[in-house]
């Protein structure tokens, strides 16, 4: 009862914090103003997004969208190899994915697929900025740092639940290879680092981010939380009188402590699930972050994002071996989907959840960018394959690839867009580009599509230009 | 049926008659309902009840008399739709309320609650429905257009004047002429453009150029010369606010005194002048040359100041007393605070110039004076040690040229100089940052050279007007290309918002008066830019660099925001006074530094402003303001008073080799080396020794993230802090012949990490003679648990593979790893590669240029301070220090900690709360908590 009582006290407290917060947050010479589309007046139907991030570059004809199978034979010829896999069913009538998905293939009349997503063509390619252009819908460099599309939302919409970060991003680590490209996007960009991603690298330590300090008590947290607040007040500094700064501080010190002390805080703890459920995620960190995610849209989370994790070379990045890889990396990812589509449908959430998993790009057997426009290759592949650890999926291809969306008003069982079933399989019906996937899922969320802020004195758009366009289709509403 | 519409639009037109009854009647309804209240005024019923009655019909009609005037006069769009939707409500809700009424008096309906209910709701309905009708007819900002801080601050008072003068004459000479045609132009700029320039062509009409102008668009020609009757533009903006072909837009239309000075330029012939549009305020290159006034003060500052404070009717503020003073000028010049002994010596001392000699000797403590400046360099030259463009060769840091190039106080003009035509050593600057592929043409090279050469050099945007004409200053495209074709190997193509335009540039800096920059190759013309730019009379490049360092002493610019240098400063005579002083003093930035803290402005006390807009538009001078300590001041001041807070410099002023490389068991995945997993690794090192009797022998070690040591099978030390360099004297252990170290060494975590053993070993003989032995290739690693005396010389280890170098990224330069005696240096943070901890109290990521750091508290902020594992694990080994150093005497921990913080005793109330958590004797728990509370206090946190 108290506790409850506490917490009610707690949010209010909090909601007037940030609010007043909000009103100061611009410092002195920020050149942010402010912004000129409001975004409380749309509908939305989702409150909540979580991003299943696909790093390296994961192959649509080895996953979600199989052309012909061609099994492995020593002397196979590359330009034949479409798909390492045979074709399973899915639980949509027509619709195909690839062997190892077939957990996925299951949820997939809570969902829908576009198989027309065209990646912009940056020449010749660096994964971290194909990802930057996805994840701010920017082509990098930019000469004013871009916004993450969860510093956006966490920006325009906040927190649902306030003592959960508004932006939390899963499972990728910055000591890797690229991790300053990595840094570069994973930001709030100019719209302040109050914005940013709240980092897990690893979810089963996730807890330790939100409660005090290892090895401190309750008790001693709070004491010396009081310390610290009746030192500042018997300070001469302070009753010199106060200032914007000095207020600013006090406040942010405060917001932090109701945090970290805030029941809240077991959203974050893995260990209050069953085991059964802990097990059926468990696949490895991406599988568990799929499992927090899960606890976390429950419990009001607003942006998240679970991401296999990208190093150079490794997980969806296959250079080589990419047969065995891609059957691996399906291993990782399908039991954790499908179960976490299966549980916020279930607990009722997905309704207002949505889900969106997505790649940078695709890849293929032989062709590195697009048709058309010759890059430069960064493996070589033999016209004739003697050895099986060049079977597989090996260049990188940016023509076409695979979106999947579940909940938050999009339409069940929608297969939207097509690519083509001979090589090169590039989008071929209704291609989508960035712009749209972003504006998509503003719109799910009711921001405004030409929501900008003023930045050294120019407009900065969620969209370039605020020119994109949601894909409406996907909300069951043909566009007219 | 001819007749018939007639009546249907007259009716309509009624409508904005019509509206008037119900908007009268049902709000005096209401309002009489609510006298009625608790049963009071009985007598006032009758009337309510025609009122509310006569207010329906009222409704009913005119909202039918709306839908003819919709349907007849051809009014559409999502205003009306809302309009018509809302009224239509009224209507039903009005008429929902009379009959209510009606059967509540009937007695059908026991009270009047639902009826006043639904009458509340119907005069809701009207006030928003009347809202929305009068913004239909006035235009949708007619309501707020009048709300303070609404206004777009366009001040038309120079054109009324230009009319009135006009008006007088009965034919104009050319100089009336171009006056004119500029001030119509203006109009245009500030009316038209938004839609109708080169940037956006709405209707094929473009007013930005004379072509444009007098080629019209779709709707034909726009101006035709002697005829205003026959000009469309003209005709456009004279009709009706309400007229679906009225320009600027529907409800929007020019100014009286607008319209009239666009008739007389139409009227005398539409003269186009020669001179370029200046839309924006533009300040003047040149510096002017400010006389000091006669002031009683001394200082010039001051001087100035004093008759800013006698016009705004300031009186001088105190300053500030000798501690403060201290505190400030040390964490200002070298960014570190002032040790105990330094504070007492400096209030003791009873000399008058005390504060100018602490300034003179702060400035020269070179080393300490760059690494605290080279911070503020690096945001403004986007310099850093990490980030995007490293990892393809497409970046390049000029740390090395900016260290030497403060240490030895370099003039400013030569290292404007040398950053705009470089060195090998300075290129990087305009170099920019080149990812892998194909970019957007406003981010090739040349151009963020242009683009940051404006920005941090002469305070200007040109990055608005690299992809389109500016919306925010008079820079065009042709200019911005311009600027960059100087760093182009050839002349640039124009490009709007990345679409060729079949155009090329013309060679020529930003500001064409300066001087010429065309020259046959480029390094002529990166010369020509040097000595163009770098001439005193480019006074805006002093003015900005001096407003730079004024904002970082006091807080807050004489221009905000920093980049903008056309906007207008609070002191103009003050900042270009000081800039012409920095010109004289042969461009020394120590100089300028040190005039403006000698001045008595400095050494004010904080002035204090409740709110951040106060410092913004209408600012008014009033002293310093408090400054919070820079994420750099901020571990620096830790790693002075509790533990250092990093350990290692990415730049390493001295430019030791370290011969030692990181290495750690080589693991694959996937035939790619990877990570590390967590567990324990087993690494061995043979080697022989000859050359006599070993005299001394030290080894320097550190493992990410534990180990235990052994040579020649003796343990000698383990430890598991790779940040603590461990050093042991291992003489007696080593012996002529085959020697071996072996380390047991550990990765902890819980999935794979960086670890990494890095050692080093200096052996001296009796001969004078030495050797060192470092962790390298060579070595040797097994991940199985070895079998039998593995620490041991006898040990086969011929199945062990080699060690892999993990190279220095993960750990930069140990600053305490060398064999000097020298122990306890922290790693400065200014030297050190961008690391969460800073970049949550505010350390830009240097991506692109950033001349301010937002010094608003977040939440993250306090998050990472509060339970931040790396601020903590530095507190809990200052704990573990400082119990060993006071020997656990509490009162004085408390006292050490408070005059190493502030610089002054704690007071009596302090001490006992301090006291309360620490007790007599102090534990490693109540001291780290006692830590925390301190140095999270706003006291300290600033810079007061």
């Amino acid at each position: 009862m108290k506790e409850n009582n506490t917490r009610r006290e707690f949010i209010k407290k909090m909601s007037a914090a940030s609010l007043a917060a909000s009103a100061t947050s611009i410092p002195l010479a920020s050149f942010l103003s402010s912004c000129s589309k409001g975004p409380s007046s749309l509908p939305s139907t989702a409150d909540t997004v979580i991003l299943l991030w696909m790093a390296g570059g994961m192959a649509h004809t080895e996953t979600f969208d199989p052309k012909a199978y061609v099994p492995y034979e020593k002397g196979v010829e590359s330009k034949r190899v479409l798909s390492t896999f045979p074709k399973i069913p899915t639980v949509v009538d027509g619709l195909h994915f690839s062997k190892g998905l077939e957990s996925i293939a299951g949820v997939m009349d809570k969902g829908a697929i576009i198989r027309s997503y065209k990646s912009a063509d940056l020449g010749h390619i660096l994964h971290t900025r194909h990802q930057y252009h996805w994840h701010t819908c920017y082509e990098p460099p930019q000469s004013v740092q871009a916004p993450h599309i969860g510093a956006w939302i966490a920006k325009e919409l906040g927190p649902v639940n306030p003592v959960i970060p508004p932006f939390i991003a899963m499972g990728q680590r910055f000591t890797v290879g690229e991790a300053e490209e990595l840094k570069a996007f994973h930001s709030a960009g100019f719209l302040g680092t109050e914005f940013g991603p709240f980092l897990i690298p690893d979810p089963a330590g996730g807890l330790d981010s939100v409660r005090p300090p290892k090895g401190m008590s309750l008790k001693r947290f709070e004491a010396r939380y009081k310390l610290y607040k009746e030192l500042a007040n018997k300070s001469s500094f302070m009753q010199e009188g106060s200032d914007y700064q000095k207020e600013s501080l006090m406040r942010s010190m405060e917001q932090s402590y109701r945090l970290l002390n805030s029941p809240e805080a077991k959203v974050f703890d893995l260990s209050e699930e069953p085991k059964e459920v802990y097990d059926t995620y468990n696949t490895g960190r991406f599988g568990l972050g799929c499992l927090l995610a899960k606890r976390l849209a429950q419990n009001g989370g607003r942006f998240i994002s679970v991401s296999t994790e990208y190093e150079p070379f490794l997980g969806w990045d296959t250079h080589e071996n990419g047969h065995t890889r891609a059957k691996k990396m399906k291993e990782l990812i399908d039991r954790p989907i499908a179960q976490l589509v299966k549980d916020l449908d279930e607990s009722g959430h997905l309704d207002r959840t949505l889900i969106i998993l997505a790649s940078e790009f695709s890849r293929d057997a032989i062709l590195e960018g697009r048709p058309g426009e010759k890059v430069k290759d960064q493996v070589d592949q033999p016209d004739i394959i003697e050895d099986e650890k060049f079977y597989g999926m090996h260049r990188h291809f940016t023509d076409g690839s695979s979106i999947l969306l579940w909940g938050g008003g999009i339409e069940k069982g929608l297969v939207y867009g097509k690519t083509a079933d001979e090589r090169p399989c590039s989008s071929i019906e209704n291609p989508v580009v960035i712009d749209q996937v972003h504006q998509s899922i503003y719109h799910a969320l009711g921001i405004h599509p030409e929501t900008e802020y003023t930045i050294e004195g120019r407009p900065f758009y969620t969209t370039p230009d605020g020119h994109g366009k949601p894909i409406l289709d996907l909300f069951g509403k043909p566009i007219a | 049926m001819e007749s018939f519409d007639w009546i249907l639009q007259f009716l309509g037109r009624l409508h904005p008659l019509m509206v008037h009854f119900p908007i009268g009647l049902l709000v005096v309804a209401l309002f009489m309902e609510l006298l009625t209240l608790n049963g009071k005024r009985k007598g006032l019923r009758e009337g309510i009840r025609w009122m509310v009655i006569i207010g329906a019909v009222s409704a009913i009609l005119s909202t039918l008399f709306g839908w003819f005037l919709k349907s007849q006069d051809d009014y559409s769009g999502d205003l009306v739709d809302k309009h018509q939707y809302i009224g239509i409500a009224t209507a039903v809700f009005s008429i929902a309320a009379s009959i209510l009424l009606q059967r509540t008096l009937q007695g059908k309906i026991k009270d009047f609650r639902l009826y006043r209910g639904v009458l509340m709701t119907t005069v809701i309905l009207l006030t928003i429905t009347g809202h929305l009708g009068a913004n239909l007819t006035h235009g949708e900002d007619f309501l707020t257009g009048v709300l303070p801080g609404s206004d777009e601050g366009y001040d038309d008072s120079k054109g009324v004047a230009l009319l009135a003068e006009l008006k007088q004459v009965d034919s104009l000479d050319t100089a009336q002429q171009d006056r004119l045609n500029l001030e119509v132009r203006a109009i245009f700029a500030h009316n038209c453009y938004q839609c109708h320039s080169q940037n956006k062509q709405k209707g094929g009409l473009v007013l930005d150029s004379k072509e444009g102008v007098f080629a019209g668009g779709e709707s034909g020609l726009s101006v035709v010369a002697g005829k205003p009757e026959e000009s469309e533009l003209f005709r456009r903006i004279t009709l009706s606010p309400n007229h679906d072909e009225v320009m600027p837009k529907k409800g929007k239309v020019l100014k009286s005194s607008e319209i009239k000075l666009v008739e007389m330029w139409i009227k005398n012939g539409a003269h186009w002048s020669d001179q370029t549009l200046k839309v924006f305020p533009e300040a003047e290159l040149a510096l002017n040359m400010p006389s000091l006034p006669t002031s009683v003060q001394s200082h010039p500052i001051d001087k100035l100041v004093d008759s800013y404070f006698e016009e705004k009717g300031t009186e001088w503020p105190q300053e500030v007393n000798d501690h403060l003073f201290v505190r400030r000028a040390y964490l200002d010049i070298v960014g570190l605070l002032p040790s105990t002994q330094q504070i007492e010596k400096f209030v003791n001392d009873s000399d008058s110039n005390k504060r100018e000699a602490l300034i003179d000797s702060l400035l020269n403590d070179k080393h300490n004076y760059t690494q605290h400046w080279i911070s503020f360099w690096n945001d403004l030259l986007r310099n850093d040690y990490s980030g995007t463009g490293f990892i393809t060769g497409g970046r390049k840091q000029i740390t090395d040229w900016l260290y030497n190039s403060l240490l030895t106080n370099k003039g400013y003009d030569q290292m404007v100089s040398e950053l705009v035509n470089p060195s090998e050593a300075s290129e990087g600057f305009i170099k920019g940052i080149e990812w892998r592929g194909v970019v957007n043409a406003s981010q090739r090279t040349e151009m963020q050279a242009a683009q940051n050469i404006g920005q941090s050099l002469m305070g200007v945007n040109v990055k608005c007007a690299s992809c389109h004409n500016s919306f925010v200053s008079n820079l065009t495209l042709e200019q911005s290309y311009g600027f960059a074709s100087i760093f182009a190997d050839s002349v640039l193509e124009l490009n709007r918002c990345d679409k060729p335009l079949g155009r090329m540039a013309e060679v020529n800096f930003l500001y064409p008066e300066l001087g010429e920059v065309e020259g046959e190759s480029l390094e002529e013309r990166l010369l020509n830019l040097a000595k163009v730019m770098v001439q005193p009379d480019n006074g805006r490049l002093y003015r900005t660099i001096t407003n730079r360092i004024w904002q970082r002493l006091m807080g807050r610019g004489i221009i905000e925001p920093l980049d903008e240098m056309d906007n207008e400063p609070w002191n103009g005579d003050l900042l270009d006074w000081l800039a012409a002083d920095f010109i004289e003093s042969s461009y020394d930035l120590k100089h300028l530094i040190k005039r403006i803290m000698t001045s008595k402005t400095y050494q004010l006390r904080a002035a204090k402003y409740d709110r951040v807009e106060d410092l913004k538009a209408d600012y008014v001078f009033t002293g310093p303001i408090v400054r919070r300590l820079s994420a750099e001041q901020f571990s620096d001041a830790v790693s002075q008073i509790v533990f250092p807070v990093y350990h290692t410099v990415e730049y390493d002023p001295s430019h030791a080799e370290l011969k030692a490389q990181r290495v750690w068991h080589r693991e694959v995945k996937f035939d790619r080396d990877v990570l590390p997993e967590p567990g324990k690794r087993y690494f061995r090192k043979t080697f022989s020794l000859s050359g006599g009797t070993i005299s001394e022998a030290t080894a320097l070690l550190s493992v990410d993230h534990s180990y235990v040591i052994y040579v020649n099978s003796e343990k000698i030390a383990s430890g598991n802090d790779w940040k603590r360099v461990g050093k042991y004297d291992v003489t007696q252990f080593l012996k002529p012949g085959k020697n071996v170290i072996a380390i047991e060494g550990e990765n902890e975590g819980t999935i794979a990490n960086p670890a990494g053993v890095l050692f080093s070993m200096k052996i001296k003989f009796e001969t004078e003679n030495e050797i060192q032995i470092d962790s390298d290739t060579t070595w040797k690693s097994s991940a199985d648990i070895p079998k039998g005396e593995w620490t041991s010389i006898h040990f086969d280890d011929t199945s062990w593979n080699q060690v892999r170098n993990y190279g220095t990224a993960n750990w930069g330069k140990l600053v305490n790893f060398n064999f000097n005696d020298e122990n306890g240096e922290f790693a400065r943070a200014s030297l050190v590669k961008q690391h969460p901890f800073m970049k949550a109290l505010g350390r830009p990521s240097r991506e692109n240029v950033a001349t301010t750091r937002d010094d608003n508290a977040t939440l993250l902020q306090a998050l990472e301070l509060t339970n931040g594992e790396f601020f903590n694990g530095v507190l809990e080994e200052g704990a573990e220090r400082w119990l060993k150093a006071y020997d656990k005497d509490s009162q004085k921990i408390v006292d050490n900690l408070y005059q190493q913080s502030f610089g002054r005793n704690p007071s009596e109330e302090e001490s006992a709360l301090l006291m309360g958590i620490l007790g007599e004797n102090a534990s490693k728990e109540g001291l780290q908590d006692v830590f925390w509370s301190t140095l999270v206090l706003p006291e300290f946190q600033f810079i007061n």
